[in-house]
Formats: C-alpha cells, sequence, structure tokens
C-alpha cells in the first residue's frame, strides 16, 4: 500500500459524557474541546462545537470509534472529517490509558479511516482520498498521524 | 503506513439496477452474483446476493458503499462492508473494507481495519486488500 502523509491531527478532549449500555455496547460521547493539524499541504486548528468521538465499547473489548470534527485551515476554509477507528489491545495497556498514563502506541492497535468534505476549491482533493490513520492516546487527547492512501 | 496482505476479492455482478438520479447523486446498484476471494489466513467463496450501491456524485467521482457475504472454504461466513472511492479520470479505486463473523478462527477480522485497491477486470471488479497493521 503506497501512502503519503496528510496531516497531523492534535485532539484535546472534554470530560466525557457517558451513555451507558446500549444494544450493542457501552456508549461514551467524548467532545473535543479544541486541536489543530498541520501537513505538508494543509494546517489549521479544529472547531470545537460539534467536534466529538461517538466511542463504543463492543462485548469483545473493541472500542469502536466514531469521530466527527470540523477543520478551519489557515485561511479559513472548512473542512468535515469523519473517521471510523478501532482501538484494542492489552488489558494493562488499555488501563495505563484510562488512568491517563503515556503508553507506547505501538503497544495496542489505533487505527482509523478518515474521510473529508469541503467546498474550499484548494481542498477540494480531500474530497476524492481514501486516508489511513494511526493513533496514539496521550493523556490530553489523541493524536492522529493521518495518511493519503495513494 | 504498514500493512499485510489480507486477500484478493474477485466479484462477479449481474444486471446493474439504475436507480437513477436522487437528492445525493445519479444511484447505480451493482448486484453481487458471487466470486471468490483467496488469501494466506482465508479463502472461499462470495455468496450470490448483496451488491454494491454506487453513486455519481456531481464532482465526477463515485462513492462506493458495498455490503457481501463470504463463505471461507472451512463453512464459516464473514460479513463484509466497505466505502469507497472510484474517480476513472485518475484511475483511483480505493474502499475501507470491514469485516464481522461469529467464527472463533477468523476473529481477527472483527479487529483490524484494511484498505483495498480496485480495479475492473473483464470478468468483475478486483479488490486487493491488505490489513492496516
Amino acid at each position: 500500500m503506497k501512502t503519503r502523509l496528510l496531516m497531523t491531527l492534535n485532539v484535546r478532549v472534554a470530560p466525557p459524557t457517558d451513555i451507558g449500555p446500549v444494544p450493542h455496547g457501552t456508549r461514551r460521547i467524548a467532545r473535543l474541546a479544541g486541536g489543530d493539524f498541520e501537513g505538508p499541504r494543509l494546517r489549521g486548528t479544529l472547531v470545537p462545537g460539534s467536534s466529538a468521538d461517538w466511542l463504543l465499547l463492543r462485548g469483545d473489548g473493541v472500542l469502536e470509534l466514531d469521530l466527527r470534527v470540523t477543520l478551519r485551515t489557515d485561511e479559513g476554509a472548512l473542512i468535515s472529517m469523519k473517521s471510523f477507528g478501532l482501538r484494542h489491545g492489552p488489558p494493562d495497556i488499555l488501563a495505563a490509558i484510562g488512568r491517563g498514563e503515556t503508553v507506547d502506541p505501538a503497544s495496542y492497535y489505533f487505527r482509523t479511516t478518515p474521510r473529508f468534505a469541503t467546498s474550499h476549491p484548494k481542498y477540494a482533493f480531500l474530497n476524492r482520498v481514501i486516508a489511513v490513520a494511526t493513533g496514539d492516546r496521550r493523556p490530553e487527547g489523541p493524536v492522529y498521524t493521518i495518511h493519503e492512501v495513494l | 503506513m504498514n500493512a499485510r496482505q489480507l486477500m484478493i476479492l474477485r466479484l462477479t455482478t449481474g444486471p446493474t439496477e439504475e436507480v437513477g438520479e436522487t437528492p445525493h447523486g445519479t444511484v447505480s446498484i451493482f448486484p453481487v452474483t458471487g466470486g471468490t476471494f483467496d488469501g494466506d489466513r482465508l479463502r472461499g467463496k462470495v455468496l450470490e446476493g448483496g451488491g454494491d450501491w454506487v453513486t455519481a456524485r456531481a464532482d465526477g467521482t463515485l462513492e462506493l458503499d458495498l455490503r457481501v457475504t463470504l463463505e471461507t472454504d472451512d463453512g464459516a461466513r464473514i460479513y463484509m462492508t466497505f466505502t469507497g472511492i472510484r474517480d476513472d479520470t485518475s484511475h483511483y479505486f480505493r474502499t475501507t473494507p470491514r469485516f464481522e463473523t461469529a467464527a472463533p478462527q477468523y476473529a481477527f477480522l472483527n479487529r483490524l481495519l484494511a484498505v483495498g485497491v480496485g480495479e475492473i477486470s473483464p470478468d468483475g471488479p478486483v479488490h486487493v486488500i491488505e490489513e492496516i497493521l
């Protein structure tokens, strides 16, 4: 698979809202307080309003991620990003993340597949790309390294 | 980005069901009539049924939304979906498959994300699918 770096997205999470047990697992909503992104072709900040990750902890221990964020580039273009992802790993590693500790991102699986939508001509290429991201859950929030699939 | 080969999926399709212009674009449904999949860790056939719900967008790009059922050579069933983008002007045909199964020997599929590179062969669509490591 050939890929090219699209951006690194740093996200700050707000205290989560627990929905609790639902038919498909345990639902939690993590609103995002802010963030920033930077790559060779685009950079800017995260718009906190609607941006959040709708988390579902499945019965098999896998955490399903359903992230929706709005990005604002440095010249003011808005980009909607949605990404589905999975996070799982050894129980002790996941417990350490839960305690807010920093762990080696290679010690667990945290991957997402972002898709983008924008009306800005400069960023229209984003409407036409499939992307994959590796996540690193830092204490203040996740860092996503996002690659375009070429 | 590290990846590992998962399977080559070959699909056969029946007559296209043209839904026509809808609020989101022009919708065409490609019914799946069968096919095969083959990889180091799993192989078998594609069951008849399912299809690819394709929306032609105003910007000339096709949005793909596929659902099929795979049956392995040892009798396990795997529900597979993908969404993706196909842009014939730039020869870009990429998807992000996901899998669901109850079979313990294939439970690893429930826990991975994947990327497919597609092409249209004379016999039907072919997807080279890699697991994202």
